[in-house]
């Protein structure tokens, strides 16, 4: 990839330059380079260990509960019930895990053909547009982005109320009176809609913004060529543009699934999962089984299946990504 | 000789603190010379249950009786199970809280609550035998009764004025010709009835004398299929027609009281302590606020009310038990338990302590349908049910959305069979 070859000399770099300026009386170059061999990995540490600690543990964990039998009184009274495999059995077994699974898949490929197809079409407006509107847009991306999760599920509740919410006044205003009182909040399709607009809303900046730094990479020499070639408009985005952003719009795609398959807070917030539990993604139902009908073995056991199915659906993105690098790199 | 008996006082008095220090490490700190100085209680009481006056008086009894500190922590209804399971496993967990009599057993079933036989046998042997109910447990004392509490109607004189209305109504049918009549005449909102006001719906169910649920054997399953709970859900969605308020949401989202507060609303159906947090949302409406009973379908005899109460239980796991028994011994106290019963209008633990709602316009309204009253199953299979999503108040829901009763009642009776047969 382009980017990449542009990042700054890593370790071994750094290793010569300090072997050669070895003073006397410091340690001699062949131990500076042993040591200096350690540094990467000594960098690494702090990097791995927040991880371990931080994900590790609590996955560790959630795997030691899903085998559990944990309830309201085993919680209360700490005792721990081994029960094999028998909240597993229980989830897969059931129809109600599959049908959250197929409507978490479907949910998630709805979300992300949105964003990435609004988020590039900003993206290449971005790298268009002249340079006090490309700050202003960029100034409303960053904004968009930069408001926390909870705050802008929050602020979507109030737009989307049914009594005194402004998105049904202005409907009624604009002559859809049977809108004045609507409860967005009261069917499976309308709570998917309200969701479905907040998450594209949030994840549109980080597209938007990852792609216009890609099309600032290409050089303008290729447009030049393919127009002595007699390209048009269309033909040079599909044979300059388009592969060079390539790589960037599988990245995104990749990063913009994970985003979504686990975005609990929107979905949660929203409606609960509701109306009827129609709404519940997998972290949804992981929780609502899991802490609120106090099953908390059950719910680990379901939070373990949702990131199996998010390693398998991600481990066919990352083949590509990593497939297209080799063949760059050969190519190379 | 004297020197030897001050020394041997001095021995036996060392003895004692030491013994004292014994049982503070037996994970139950005793009273020592200081009484319980430097020592805090953590009581979780439910919003709007106990009004800060109560609070203010019983913190100043319970310090100058045994000179700990009390720490009062508001605690919202929604979510609270989740909240308190999370609380009783920690180490720390409340001392003392408020909990709901419908999710006790559930609770005394888990081990997470203290046994208070010892504080029945002091001061409750007067306690209301019908409102101590759901403190046993398998033979065993697991909370003490505090209160309990039917809804109203709560009214605007003003809108109803405005309506031309003389008289209160006696009759159902009454009732809704008055709303009927609010609506046409003035252009307030008759009647804000969310379509989730769950624990009125259980109110109608008793009303038409059948339940949520039916014993098959040995365990419990729905009776949403029943028709008598049809009719009782006709009548809840006949009233909440003439309601603007969401079907899908309960009468805390947003608070009730607070829409009424803003005056454009005829009644609401509610607790009596409801009005409070209305004056404190609008002090403008206090001069405007009435009560009556919710009329039933014949005049001699008022609609059917769901008896909702709260206990207050000890902790198992507390550290403090005998500092938390003495709080109880304050707070249910004739005193304080005659305090909270004049200030929120709601029915205390004994009998002899009535006559404190005397003067009381809530508490007077909703004292004839008491006798009427009943509560959801009294048993640990019951707290399930209550947790979010709720399948009572999804069939709710469903059936104010244009489903038929019966086909609501299929649609969540799954749900509701599940959570009943639920792995305690």
């Amino acid at each position: 990839m382009t980017v990449q070859t542009e990042r700054p000399p890593s370790g071994p770099a750094d290793v010569r330059k300090t072997a050669g300026a070895g003073e006397p009386g410091g340690p001699t170059p062949r131990a500076a380079s042993r040591a200096g061999a350690f540094a990467p990995y000594l960098l690494l540490l702090p990097a791995c260990a927040a991880t371990v600690l931080l994900l590790g543990w609590p996955l560790l964990k959630d795997v030691l509960l899903s085998f559990q039998n944990l309830n309201m009184a085993q919680l209360i009274q700490h005792v721990t019930e081994w029960n094999g495999v028998d909240n597993y059995k229980d989830v897969l077994t059931g129809e109600d895990f599959w049908r959250v699974t197929l409507r978490s898949i479907l949910f998630t490929a709805a979300n992300v053909v949105l964003i990435m197809i609004l988020g590039a079409l900003v993206g290449l407006l971005l790298a268009r547009l002249g340079r006090r509107m490309r700050v202003t847009l960029l100034v409303g991306l960053v904004l968009a982005w930069a408001m926390p999760v909870v705050a802008a599920t929050t602020v979507y509740q109030w737009l989307f109320a049914q009594r005194f919410g402004v998105v049904n006044w202005v409907l009624d205003k604009l002559g859809w009176h049977s809108m004045a009182d609507y409860s967005w909040t009261s069917s499976q399709l309308s709570t998917f809609f309200v969701v479905t607009v907040l998450i594209v809303w949030q994840s549109i900046p980080f597209v938007a913004i990852n792609l216009y730094a890609a099309t600032t990479t290409i050089p303008d020499e290729l447009y030049e060529a393919a127009a002595l070639d007699g390209a048009g408009a269309w033909q040079s985005f599909t044979t300059v543009t388009l592969p060079f952003l390539r790589p960037f719009l599988y990245a995104t795609t990749f990063l913009e699934i994970i985003w979504v398959f686990k975005a609990f807070v929107q979905v949660f917030t929203i409606n609960g999962g509701g109306p009827d539990r129609l709404t519940e993604i997998l972290p949804v139902y992981a929780y609502i089984e899991g802490v609120g009908n106090q099953h908390y073995g059950m719910g680990a056991a379901i939070a373990v299946l949702t990131i199996l199915i998010l390693l398998v659906i991600s481990a066919y993105y990352l083949r590509i990504v990593l497939k297209q690098e080799n063949e760059e790199e050969a190519g190379l | 000789m004297k020197r030897k008996l001050i020394s041997a006082i001095g021995i036996a008095g060392m003895m004692v603190s030491i013994a004292a220090c014994g049982g503070g490490e037996d994970t139950n700190d005793k009273a020592g010379a200081d009484g319980y100085a430097g020592q805090t209680l953590t009581v979780w009481v439910m919003d709007g249950s106990s009004p800060d006056q109560w609070q203010k008086d019983v913190t100043a009894a319970f310090e100058k009786k045994t000179k700990a500190k009390v720490k009062f922590e508001i605690q919202q209804w929604n979510g609270i199970q989740q909240k308190l399971t999370t609380a009783l496993s920690e180490e720390n967990p409340p001392d003392v809280f408020e909990i709901g009599n419908t999710q006790t057993p559930a609770y005394a079933k888990t081990g997470g609550l203290a046994d208070l036989a010892g504080l029945k046998s002091e001061i409750g042997a007067d306690w209301t035998d019908s409102l101590n109910n759901s403190s046993v447990f398998d033979g065993k004392q697991y909370a003490a009764p505090w209160y309990f509490a039917n809804r109203v109607v709560i009214y605007n004189k003003k809108v109803w004025a405005d309506a031309g209305i003389k008289e209160l109504p006696k009759t159902r049918d009454e009732f809704y010709a008055d709303l009927k009549q609010i609506g046409e005449k003035t252009d307030a909102e008759p009647i804000y009835l969310p379509g989730q006001n769950w624990y009125h719906f259980v109110g109608l169910t008793v009303g038409e004398g059948t339940e949520l649920v039916k014993k098959d054997g040995d365990k419990y399953v729905s009776n949403l299929a029943d028709p008598k709970v049809a009719a009782a859900m006709q009548t809840y969605k006949k009233f909440q027609a003439l309601s603007k308020a969401p079907k899908d949401k309960d009468e805390s989202t947003p608070q009730q009281s607070e829409v009424f507060a803003k005056g454009r609303t005829g009644a609401f159906i509610g607790m009596g302590w409801e009005a409070g947090t209305a004056i404190q949302a609008n002090p403008e409406i206090e001069k405007e606020i009435g009560y009556f009973t919710i009329p039933g379908a014949t005049a001699d005899k008022p609609e059917g009310v769901f008896l909702g109460g709260s206990n207050l239980a000890v902790a198992a796991g507390s550290k403090k038990q005998e500092l938390a028994q003495e709080f109880l011994k304050i707070a249910l106290s004739d005193q304080f338990e005659g305090q909270l019963a004049k200030l929120n209008g709601v029915i205390p633990n004994k009998e002899s302590l009535q006559t404190n709602l005397t003067g009381n316009a809530a508490a007077e309204a909703a004292a004839p349908a008491a006798a009427g009253g009943g509560t959801t199953p009294l048993i640990p299979e019951w707290a399930a049910v209550e947790n979010a999503p709720n399948p009572i108040k999804t069939y709710m829901t469903a059936v104010l959305n244009g489903k038929s009763p019966a086909a609501a009642a299929e649609q969540v009776e799954d749900e509701f069979n599940k959570r009943l047969a639920q792995q305690q």
